[in-house]
């Protein structure tokens, strides 16, 4: 078999395990969404408040927040899955198949990816109807989605990495928590300029400050490269990093197992 | 047909009123069943953590990212603290509560409950077990969450009596959980049920006044929820100590929505205790 | 003096699946008897409402003298139970679990600590009392989980097969260990098996439950004589197989289910004195004869007898093609399955 169609089948293999399993994506789209519905409320007032950003609303604020929680969750479940896959077996039999071995990371992570840009869609459409506007129109949208997808790599990555490493699903979803502090200690849901001591420090050092900034722009200003470029490039520079540990972890399970 | 005699050659079966089981009472294998809930906490430490690393997350999360809003209009407090640290207690005792429920569908599914449910003890003390051990761990979060909120400037002005309201809404909070734990639990049957269980819980904690007050969402569908939400009324007696001197009118509230909680929720998790027996 | 176990018509259905199906069993005071079956022939079903943790849905029962729904504190009062994958806690020791188990059954402190000693030694197990059940093997687990079962010396035991997944050894220990509680206390034992060894070792009566009926129930004695004859099996050459089954059965006997499917295997009616006349009769045929074997009935004959199947040595596949063979060689891994549909 050719590495692409068995990237594509493997792929194809992720998605489907994960779109037959509601129990384990719900939370992810779930959680985001009510924390998003109920910060919406409960901190309108808050975009009163001086040096908060100009914003139409509270709830078109945490747009770009929620969709990267949402796609960070879902992520988790892909390395959750990996980690399943290890524990019952699969990924030895892939292994003493013909497929490159490469292949199967790739194919992971391309179903991750696909799931994320779905999700980021989803989450564009729900705050849509809910009445955010998005000021950088459609091409907004589209980095939004874009962002989504090397979003889910990265984080993808990382988790497959823990599931490779530890082979245990449990391990990889005690990470979640973790990608909790990584949010909150970030301008994912209240502006670092209202912040202070040494939490504002910490969350301006934190690179998910600086995609969901550039992200924000795009949703509350409007479209401009700059912006655009920056957000894409800051998830690629986080899907590099999610790559490389996942690559690293897989080739010690490889010496390991041969 | 072979009928085995005893040692003596007698029939055996003369014994066997006088060898049949008392059978344990109330107290004595509730304290067995939170005994065991104690050893499984010391023995896997990292279970530990949702109800003492958490809450301290939370509070310091709440705490750094939201300072600002105390310069709402109706906010009643300077310290942003002294509005998040008995929420984060509380979220911390639910933890506890959610335990209960972990723990009676890893039984479930593992088939240890059978045990328990072969056993001729009284039934009620398969709830009043877990629950016993639930409702003590409820004052774990508030021993970590205390120190950390006082050293960021929040001040329990209430004194013993903030201190003592506090901890009747945490172990209420961690009742009320866990009675809704077991509920899902003993009918689903499952330790992937939790997950139903939590969504219920995270849902009741957040759509309340645990972020901001009632006047700083009005005008939001969110204000009427919270102003219906019993739980608002719990929070508020966790919260007194920290907003004043405690009067019964911040605590009776509170413990009316917690005594009307353990009625409802104890009526939910006995008919889910039922579907044993069909 | 009443039956330990009395059960009559009982029924259990779950939505269109009848898992048990109008069993009717009588088992005497001091006696083992063991309960035979398949991977889901409805053992385990039969089991759980035996001992109280499930409602049957038609019939009734009655064990240590109580109804098992009307009187269900009463019956677990007198009964021990070691159910099946010996659910224990792996983060408690043995001492600990004992413990345990004699407070759910309302046993003191002091009494429960001799009590908890007395078994340990019983089953072999006290220099592990302070281990930690997860390090235990898996013959060591089935030990504590019997020495559980036995801490307010129940009057009847049930034990749901106590040696599925055991290596040889453990095996032959558990059932010394079942025998010596039977003969020195009398305890009433009800044991459900899917290994005939099991039951031929250990029962004085069996009965074989196969779709959630019993199709025979008896003395393993009683039951391999009304089999009767004892049975040949042979091996002929592929292109005389037709041929000499029609002879053999025609002149020797009636045809029974083979453990092989090249194999051929009837009912010797004349017994052992014919194997000469069937030699004789195959060589006139021109026939070569490869293998040739003669036993004596077994329980498993019985088995085949009343179900068509056969429930051990099946190499490559049964007589017939709904074979059950597969689950019930080996491991138990299957049971779980069982039982997971049982309360689904």
């Amino acid at each position: 078999m050719s590495t692409a169609a068995s990237v594509a089948v493997l792929s194809r293999r992720s998605v489907i395990g994960t779109a037959r399993q509601p129990a384990t994506w719900m939370p992810g789209l779930f959680f985001p969404l009510l924390i998003a519905a109920v910060n919406s409320a409960a901190l309108t007032r808050a975009t009163g408040l001086p040096g908060f950003p100009d914003v139409q609303s509270f709830l078109q604020f945490l747009l770009p927040a929620t969709l990267i929680q949402g796609v960070l969750f879902g992520g988790i479940v892909g390395g959750a899955d990996t980690a399943l896959d290890i524990q019952n077996g699969f990924f030895e039999r892939l292994l003493a198949s013909p497929v490159r071995r490469s292949a199967i990371l790739v194919g992971r992570l391309a179903g991750a990816a696909a799931l994320g840009g779905v999700q980021a869609l989803v989450f564009v459409a729900i705050f849509v109807v809910f009445g955010a506007t998005i000021e950088g129109g459609l091409a907004a949208v589209a980095v939004l989605v874009v962002v989504g997808m090397i979003l889910a790599v990265a984080v993808g990555g990382v988790a497959s990495a823990i599931g490779l490493r530890t082979g245990s699903q449990e391990a990889v979803q005690n990470s979640f928590p973790l990608i909790f502090v990584l949010l909150f200690v970030s301008s994912a849901f209240f502006p670092t300029e209202l912040m202070s001591g040494w939490y504002q420090t910490a969350a301006q050092a934190n690179p998910l400050s600086w995609l969901i900034d550039a992200a924000r722009d795009l949703v509350v200003v409007g479209f401009t490269w700059n912006q655009a470029l920056a957000a894409v490039g800051w998830s690629v520079v986080l899907a590099v990093v999610g790559i490389a540990v996942a690559l690293l972890a897989l080739r010690r399970r490889l010496r390991v197992a041969s | 047909m072979s009928v085995a005699r005893g040692v003596d050659g007698s029939p055996v079966a003369g014994g066997r009123a006088a060898t049949a089981s008392a059978g344990g009472g109330l107290w004595p294998v509730s304290a067995a069943l939170a005994h065991r809930a104690y050893l499984g906490m010391v023995r896997i430490p990292a279970t530990i953590i949702p109800t003492i690393v958490m809450p301290v997350f939370f509070v310091l999360a709440f705490g750094g990212a939201f300072g600002a809003l105390t310069q709402l209009p109706g906010f009643p407090t300077d310290n942003i603290l002294n509005w998040m640290a008995p929420f984060a207690i509380l979220q911390g005792a639910s933890f506890a509560g959610l335990g209960a429920a972990f723990n009676a569908g890893r039984d479930l599914e593992n088939g240890f409950y059978d045990r328990l449910l072969l056993a001729p003890a009284r039934r009620l003390s398969l709830a009043t077990g877990p629950l016993l051990y639930s409702t003590a761990r409820s004052l774990f979060p508030m021993c970590t969450v205390l120190p950390v909120a006082l050293v960021g400037g929040a001040r329990l002005v209430g004194g013993v009596a903030g201190l003592a309201v506090l901890a009747f809404a945490a172990a209420g909070t961690a009742l009320l959980a866990g009675l809704w734990g077991l509920g899902v639990v003993w009918r689903l049957r499952t330790q992937r049920s939790t997950a139903l269980v939590q969504i219920g819980l995270f849902a009741v904690l957040f759509l309340s006044v645990g972020q901001v007050p009632l006047e700083a969402m009005e005008g939001t569908w969110l204000e009427v929820v919270a102003r219906y939400n019993p739980f608002t009324a719990v929070l508020d007696m966790a919260r007194a100590g920290f907003l004043g001197p405690v009067g019964w009118s911040d605590v009776l509230p509170g413990v009316a929505a917690i005594a009307g909680g353990v009625v409802l929720l104890g009526w939910f998790a006995q008919r889910g205790f039922a579907t044993f027996d069909k | 003096m009443n039956e330990p176990i009395l059960v009559e018509g009982l029924s259990r259905r779950f939505g269109d699946l009848e898992a048990v199906s109008g069993v009717d069993l009588t088992v005497a005071d001091g006696e083992v008897f063991g309960f035979l079956g398949p991977n889901g022939a409805g053992k385990s079903t039969t089991v759980r409402m035996l001992t109280t943790l499930l409602r049957p849905t038609g019939g009734r029962a009655v064990v240590a003298g109580y109804d098992v729904v009307r009187q269900a504190d009463a019956v677990r009062r007198s009964i021990g139970v070691a159910l099946q994958d010996a659910a224990i806690d792996p983060l408690m020791t043995g001492h600990e679990l004992l413990r345990l188990q004699a407070t759910l059954h309302g046993i003191g402190r002091s009494e429960a600590r001799r009590k908890g000693d007395e078994l340990l030694a019983r089953v072999g197990l006290s220099a592990a009392g302070d281990r930690r059940v997860g390090t235990y093997s898996g013959g060591m687990r089935r030990r504590l989980d019997l020495a559980l079962s036995l801490v307010h010396e129940p009057a009847v035991l049930f034990l749901d097969e106590p040696t599925t997944g055991l290596d040889p050894m453990s095996r032959i220990a558990l059932w010394e260990e079942v025998r010596r509680l039977n003969t020195e206390r009398g305890t009433t034992v009800f044991l459900t098996t899917q290994y005939l060894e099991e039951a031929d070792q250990l029962a004085g009566r069996i009965a074989i439950i196969d779709h959630g009926r019993i199709v025979r129930q008896g003395t393993p004695t009683v039951l391999k004589a009304e089999v009767g004859a004892p049975t040949l099996v042979l091996t002929v050459d592929a292109a005389h197989r037709e041929q000499a089954r029609a002879l053999l059965c025609e002149r020797f006997g009636a045809e029974r289910p083979a453990a092989r499917p090249d194999d051929l295997a009837i009912g010797l009616a004349g017994g052992a004195a014919e194997v000469t006349a069937v030699v004789r009769a195959l060589d006139e045929l021109g026939a070569t004869l490869e293998h040739l074997e003669l036993s004596q009935p077994t329980l498993d004959d019985v088995f085949a007898e009343a179900t068509g199947r056969r429930l051990e040595g099946a190499e490559g596949g049964a007589a017939d093609g709904s074979t059950t063979d597969d689950g019930a060689a080996t491991d138990g891994a299957d049971d779980r399955d069982e039982l997971a549909g049982e309360r689904g």
